[in-house]
């Protein structure tokens, strides 16, 4: 069984159709790389898993289980999905901790104490021991984004989705935050990694997925995609990145 | 000095007054604050019928006169219960500042990014508690500057409910006024009254703006 699978999905805004049929499966472990160019659909994709979007057309399930966004329980869907902004979107009224351990005591109903050392272990990992006391404020980009990915991994989600989240920072910080990524995915959590990091993708993807247009292009391994694309415009793309 | 004397007269009757104007001002401030949210809600709110009640409710508000409200509201709610002056007074002005409230509210609540919304959401809260949790605390912190603008506001509104028989404290300089025959004197005075008042509120708004933004406050100092 998959952890998503995803048939002729399609999402339009108003006139404008996004995504036009896109089926896609990602198993459980995988780490699946989504690339291509600006305005492709990338986001709405990613956005679409977790329901912040609703499809049009097409099925989503998870774990196997039809989602329906009308009669499913999203909130229950969504608890069990991680989600990493490009623009953080830290709480600013709460602290390091209190942002970490806000939705676990809140929606789970885990008592603090337990919400706190989660988090406190979180932190170690993401390496911002220090930061626990900190307002989002005083974070520099790249502790910020580490500490949203700590935010996500307190739900202990099934899988993470990244949306170009070292697309809005300094370039010297977009390694702290891709190590973090990276110690995430050789754990073996199923990530799905929408990214204009090509090493990144090129090393730890277990699938490079190329969309333009609101279509999947092509995907397949790594070594398929960059070393042998078969259609033009991935290769058109490759040649502007890398 | 005769002004002594005249200042002497009156400074402990209208500070007593005073006592009846700032209960009423904070108790129709405290209402308006709630019928303020939940006319956001309402003109925030998908159902068209939810949001004509709130389009109503705040052009009503804020296209009359003051007085006119009051006096409408007063004798309207006296013809179906009996209330004392203070309290026909207090609401109408809750009535009055809520439709402004809510003006505040809404503005604040739909101006916090729908990325924290997305951010709470992706993490499995309800859109409730992403309201309670994440929106509000922050809509609030922004609406406090323009919030304490409207008590402000609120305060000086207040002297209108003189006409309604309330003893407060610009109907107490009325009645001196007309007592003494020193009408410049005693509005010069009670006129202080308010201005001292609204220099403290003003200082406090703007504790309670540092307070509430700790993060912002350390990030500078
Ligand atoms: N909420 C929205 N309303 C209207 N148009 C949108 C919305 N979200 C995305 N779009 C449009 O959909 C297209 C694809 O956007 P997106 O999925 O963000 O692409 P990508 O992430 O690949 O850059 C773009 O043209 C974008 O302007
Ligand atoms: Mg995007």
């Amino acid at each position: 069984m998959s952890m998503i699978e995803i048939k002729g999905l399609q999402k339009s805004f108003g006139d404008l159709h996004v995504l036009k049929g896109i089926d896609l499966t990602i198993e459980l472990g995988q780490v699946v790389v989504i690339i291509g160019p600006s305005g492709s659909g990338k986001s709405t994709l990613l956005r679409c898993i977790n329901f912040l979007e609703f499809p049009n057309e097409g099925e989503i399930r998870v774990n196997g289980e039809l989602i329906d966004p009308k009669t499913s329980n999203l909130d229950k869907v969504r608890q069990h999905m991680g989600m990493v902004f490009q623009q953080f979107q830290l709480f600013p009224h709460k602290n390091v901790l209190h942002n970490i351990t806000i939705a676990p005591v809140n929606v789970k109903g885990m008592p603090n104490k337990k919400a706190v050392a989660i988090a406190r272990d979180l932190l170690q990992k993401v390496g911002l021991p220090e930061k626990e006391k900190a307002w989002p404020s005083q974070l520099s980009g790249g502790q910020k984004q580490r500490v949203a990915i700590a935010r996500a991994l307190a739900m202990d989600p099934d899988i993470m989705l990244f949306d170009e989240v070292t697309s809005a920072l300094d370039p010297e910080l977009v390694n702290e935050v891709l190590q973090v990524m990276q110690d995430l995915a050789a754990g073996g959590m199923t990530m799905v990694v929408v990214t204009h990091e090509m090493g990144f993708a090129k090393e730890m993807a277990d699938q490079v997925v190329m969309m333009d247009d609101g279509l999947i292009v092509e995907q397949g391994t790594p070594e398929q995609l960059f070393e042998n694309p078969q259609e033009e415009r991935t290769q058109a793309f490759l040649s502007q990145v890398l | 000095m005769a002004f002594i004397s005249f200042v002497q007269e009156y400074f402990w009757g209208f500070l007593l007054a005073t006592r009846l104007t700032l209960l009423l001002t904070a108790v129709s401030l405290a209402l308006a604050v709630v019928i303020g949210l939940v006319f956001a809600f309402l003109k925030i709110s998908k159902n068209p019928i939810a949001n004509l009640v709130a389009a109503g409710y705040i052009g009503i508000t804020r296209g009359m006169p003051l007085i006119v409200q009051l006096m409408f509201l007063y004798f309207g709610i006296s013809k179906l219960v009996v209330l004392s002056s203070f309290w026909a007074g207090t609401l109408a002005l809750a009535f009055h500042a809520g439709g402004y409230v809510a003006e505040i509210l809404r503005g604040a609540i739909q101006n916090i990014d729908k990325g924290q919304t997305e951010a709470a959401r992706s993490l499995g809260m309800s859109r409730r508690k992403t309201m309670a949790l994440i929106v509000l605390p922050q809509a609030f912190r922004r609406a406090v500057p323009p919030l304490g603008n409207q008590f402000i506001i609120g305060l000086k509104d207040s002297t209108l409910v003189a006409f309604l028989g309330v003893p407060e404290l610009f109907s107490k300089s009325m009645t001196a006024a007309a007592a003494n025959y020193r009408p410049f004197e005693t509005y010069l005075m009670s006129g202080t009254y308010y201005l001292v008042l609204v220099i403290i509120f003003t200082w406090l708004v703007s504790k309670l703006e540092k307070r509430l933004s700790p993060d912002r406050q350390e990030a500078t100092s």
